[in-house]
C-alpha cells in the first residue's frame, strides 16, 4: 500500500493579517520533511478571496496550492471545513498531513482522522523521515517520524506506518519560516466543494486584536522562575525586584540590538500567584508545555530549575542563557550558557555588559 | 504508575451538572481502562458537586489495551450509543406492552421494573408524590388511549436522542486533546447522522425545550458563538464557569428527571459494546508509539566565570610533536595537554569565559 498516497499536505490558517505564523512554521516543517521524502508541499487553504493568501504560500515554501474560495468559508465553521477538508483528502489521498498544533488545528485535525480512519500524532516538537521496519508489519520507506513529548520525561516517536495520510499537528515555535522568495511559482488550483447542509451555525464571531504579549514573535524571551523569591543565601527577595532587573535586560536589548524582547515566567511562578507579581505578569507569560512553546533566538532562565514541561517549551530557542543558583538544576543540563550563581548578582552584571559601554571590547578585556 | 482521575474532566463534570439542573436529565459518567483501578477512582463523582453523576460505566476489555485515539474513541462512542440504546429501548418495550395489552397489571409492572431500575424518567412513570400525570399513570387512569400513550411515547423517545456529551479538553497523561472531537465523529457514524462538536468552550446554554446549544469558546484571536442542534459534543475549557440555575427551572425539570443514583459503576466489554474487534486495541491503532529521545542533549556548554575559551583566533601549531587547532574566538579549550594549556594562558591566547565573551556571543 506505500504507497499511491502521494504529496505532504500543509493546512494553512489565516487572519486578518494574512497567514498565520503558526502556519508559515508548519510550511517550513513540511518543506523539510517534502525535501527527504522527495515530494511536493501542498497548501490547503480555504476562505473567500484568498488567492493574494495562496501566491504568499508559494513563496513561503509550498510547491502548490488547492484551495476553496467561496463566501461560505468567509466564517471559519468547524464542520464545514472538516466537510470540505476531508472531501479533498478523499479524492487526493495526501501521503502526509500537517496542521499547526493550536485550537483551530486541533478543531480540525481530529475529526478528519477519525473520518479518514487514519492516526493522528498531536504537538509534534520535531518532524523526520526515516525508514521504518516493524517484524510484524514489515518494512516502510521515508516514513513520517513525529516527535512528541511523552507524558513523562522524554520525546516519544510516533509512526503511521500503514494509514493513509499520516497526520500530525505541528506545535507552535518548533519550527521556523522559510525566507519568502518572490520568484518561487506554484500552480493554484481550486478546488470544487459541493456544500452539504450542518446541524449547527455559527451565530457570531469576534476577532480579538492581536495579543500585547507576543511570546512566540519574539527574538529574545526573559523568563522568570521561583528563584527569584529568594537569593542565594535563602534570604527573602521582593520577586518585583527581580522583574524590575529582567525588565531593564529587556529595555536594554532592545535599545542596544534592535531585538525584540519580552518577559517569560515559568509555570511555577505563574502558579505560585505572588502577590507583588500581581499586574506585571500572567499566564500570558508563561512557557511551556501548558504556556506557550518559544524558539527564539535567545532565551534567559532566571531563577528556573527547568522542570521538563518548561524544558519543552524553550529548548529549541538558539542561545539558552540560565542562572541559577544550583548546579545541579536541569536547566542548565540544555543551556548554552549556564551562570551558577545568585540572579541578583549576576543580571546587573549582564545589564552593564548589554546597556553599558557602546564598545565593550567584547572578548579582549582578558588579552593583552 | 497510579490512575488518577484526569483533572480536566471537573470541568466536564461542572458541565454536565449544570445541564442537568437546567432542563433536568441523568448524567452518565463514561471511561475506559481496566475497571478494577477506575471503578474506585469514580465513585468520588457521584457527589461531585452539586448534584454529581447518577450512573457511572466503565469500558474495561483486554482487547482495548494499547488503543491510541481512534481505536479509544471508537469505543467510547460505542459506549455512548449504548447508553443511548439502554435508555430507548425499555421506553419501546413499555410502548409494545401497552399496544399489545392495554390496560393492565403487565404495564405498570413493566414501567416500574424499568424506574426502578433508573431507566425511566418521571414524566412516563414514577413513584414520587410531587409528580403527577406520568404518561403511564394517566393511561391506566383512563386519561389517554394507548393510543396516545405511544405517541406520547415517541415524544419522550425522540428527546432522548437530544443527548449532550461533555468532555475535557484533555488528558494529563497523552495529552492529545483528539479524543473529544474524535467521539463526535465516532457517534455521528454510529447513528448514521452528523454530530456538531464545540472545542474549548468557556461558556453554553440550552434552550428550554433542550433542542439546541449554544457555546461560546475561544479560537486563536477569534471568539465564536456556535449554535448546534442536539445531539452534540462539547469539550470544556479549563475557563469555563457554570450558569447559575434557578431553584424554579430545577424544579420545573425534575419530571425529565430519573429515580436516583445507582450507585455501583458497570463494566461494559467489547462484546458488551458489540464493537469490531478489529478496531480495538492495537489492532485498532493506526499509530505506533517508538523508541524515546532523551529531552536536549547537551549543547556545547560555555559555563560562566569557569570553562576555559580562546580569547583570539589561533592558526594552527605544533606542540611535543603534535598539532593542534586551528582554534576560533571563543571556542572551547579543551582536552588540551597541562603544558600547553599553561602556555595558551600565559600568552593570553585563552582565558576564562566571562561577561563580555558572553554578550559578544549572544549578541555578536
Amino acid at each position: 500500500m506505500t504507497d499511491e498516497a502521494k504529496d505532504i499536505w500543509v493546512y494553512l490558517q489565516q487572519d486578518r493579517e494574512g497567514l498565520t505564523k503558526d502556519s508559515l512554521e508548519v510550511l517550513a516543517a513540511g518543506r523539510k520533511v517534502a525535501s527527504k521524502m522527495n515530494q511536493k508541499v501542498v497548501g490547503i487553504l480555504l476562505g473567500e478571496g484568498v488567492e493574494a493568501l495562496a501566491k504568499q504560500a508559494v513563496q513561503y515554501g509550498a510547491d502548490s496550492i488547492l484551495y476553496v474560495d467561496s463566501p461560505a468559508f468567509k466564517t471559519y465553521f468547524n464542520l464545514r471545513y472538516i466537510e470540505a477538508i476531508f472531501t479533498m483528502v478523499e479524492e487526493r489521498r495526501p501521503y502526509a498531513f500537517l496542521f499547526a498544533a493550536n485550537e483551530l488545528g486541533k478543531d480540525l485535525a481530529a475529526r478528519i482522522a477519525y473520518r479518514a480512519v487514519t492516526g493522528l500524532a498531536t504537538d509534534n516538537v520535531q518532524l523526520e523521515v526515516e525508514n521504518y521496519s516493524n517484524p510484524a508489519l514489515g518494512n516502510f520507506e521515508n516514513l513520517l517520524i513525529q516527535i512528541r513529548p511523552d507524558f513523562g520525561t522524554r520525546l516519544a516517536r510516533i509512526y503511521t506506518p500503514r494509514h493513509r495520510p499520516q497526520m500530525a499537528t505541528v506545535r507552535p515555535g518548533n519550527f521556523t519560516p522559510l525566507e519568502p522568495d518572490p520568484k518561487r511559482k506554484g500552480k493554484l488550483e481550486k478546488f470544487k466543494f459541493v456544500d452539504v447542509e450542518y446541524p449547527a451555525k455559527v451565530q457570531e464571531v469576534v476577532e480579538l486584536p492581536p495579543p500585547e504579549l507576543d511570546l512566540t514573535g519574539a527574538d529574545v524571551v526573559i523568563s522568570l522562575g521561583l528563584g527569584i523569591l529568594k537569593d542565594a543565601s535563602g534570604h527573602a527577595r521582593d520577586p518585583k525586584e527581580a522583574y524590575r532587573l529582567a525588565e531593564q535586560l529587556r529595555e536594554a536589548i532592545e535599545k542596544r540590538y534592535h531585538l525584540k524582547a519580552v518577559i517569560g515566567a515559568s509555570r511555577a511562578l505563574i502558579y505560585a500567584e505572588v502577590k507583588e507579581l500581581e499586574g506585571l505578569i500572567s499566564k500570558a507569560n508563561q512557557v511551556g508545555q501548558t504556556g506557550t512553546t518559544v524558539s527564539p533566538k535567545i532565551y534567559f532562565a532566571l531563577g528556573i530549575s527547568g522542570a521538563l514541561q518548561h524544558r519543552v517549551g524553550m529548548m529549541r530557542s538558539g542561545k539558552i542563557v540560565a542562572v541559577n543558583t544550583d548546579p545541579n538544576a536541569p536547566i542548565f543540563k540544555i543551556a548554552h550558557f549556564p551562570i551558577i550563581g545568585d540572579l541578583y548578582e549576576e543580571v546587573p552584571k549582564l545589564i552593564a555588559r548589554v546597556g553599558g559601554r557602546e564598545n565593550s571590547g567584547v572578548g579582549l578585556s582578558h588579552a593583552s | 504508575m497510579d490512575l488518577v482521575l484526569n483533572p480536566h474532566d471537573a470541568k466536564a463534570v461542572e458541565a454536565a451538572d449544570f445541564l442537568k439542573r437546567r432542563v433536568g436529565g441523568k448524567v452518565v459518567a463514561l471511561t475506559m481502562g481496566p475497571d478494577m483501578k477506575l471503578i474506585p477512582l469514580m465513585k468520588p463523582l457521584y457527589n461531585a458537586e452539586v448534584m454529581g453523576v447518577d450512573e457511572e460505566y466503565v469500558l474495561s476489555d483486554r482487547k482495548m489495551a494499547g488503543s491510541d485515539t481512534l481505536a479509544t474513541s471508537y469505543a467510547v462512542s460505542l459506549g455512548v450509543k449504548k447508553t443511548l440504546e439502554r435508555h430507548i429501548s425499555p421506553i419501546d418495550e413499555l410502548a409494545e406492552t401497552i399496544s399489545k395489552s392495554g390496560y393492565s397489571d403487565a404495564v405498570k409492572a413493566k414501567a416500574a421494573a424499568f424506574y426502578q431500575a433508573n431507566l425511566l424518567p418521571n414524566r412516563v412513570y414514577s413513584e414520587l408524590p410531587a409528580i403527577k400525570g406520568s404518561v403511564v399513570q394517566r393511561f391506566l387512569g383512563g386519561d389517554l388511549t394507548a393510543n396516545q400513550a405511544v405517541i406520547e411515547l415517541a415524544r419522550v423517545k425522540e428527546s432522548l436522542s437530544h443527548f449532550i456529551v461533555v468532555s475535557g479538553i484533555k488528558t494529563t497523561d497523552g495529552e492529545t486533546g483528539s479524543v473529544g472531537t474524535q467521539v463526535a465523529e465516532g457517534v455521528s457514524e454510529l447513528l448514521g447522522k452528523l454530530i456538531p462538536h464545540a472545542t474549548y468552550v468557556e461558556d453554553f446554554d440550552v434552550d428550554d425545550t433542550a433542542s439546541t446549544v449554544v457555546s461560546e469558546r475561544r479560537i486563536g484571536r477569534m471568539v465564536q458563538k456556535l449554535e448546534m442542534t442536539l445531539p452534540a459534543l462539547l469539550t470544556i475549557s479549563t475557563e469555563y464557569r457554570s450558569r447559575e440555575t434557578s431553584a424554579a427551572s430545577q424544579r420545573d425539570t425534575r419530571s425529565n428527571n430519573y429515580r436516583g443514583k445507582v450507585l455501583q459503576a458497570q463494566k461494559w466489554t467489547a462484546d458488551d459494546l458489540g464493537a469490531d474487534p478489529k478496531r480495538l486495541g492495537l489492532a485498532g491503532s493506526p499509530t505506533i508509539v517508538g523508541t524515546g529521545i532523551d529531552v536536549g542533549k547537551p549543547p556545547v556548554q560555555k559555563f560562566l566565570n569557569k570553562s576555559l575559551v580562546f580569547a583570539k583566533p589561533v592558526p594552527q601549531f605544533d606542540f611535543e610533536g603534535k598539532k593542534y587547532g586551528p582554534f576560533d574566538k571563543t571556542q572551547l579549550a579543551v582536552d588540551l595537554p597541562p603544558a600547553l594549556e599553561a602556555r595558551l594562558k600565559e600568552d593570553g591566547s585563552v582565558t576564562i569565559f566571562g561577561y563580555d565573551m558572553l554578550a559578544g556571543e549572544l549578541f555578536g
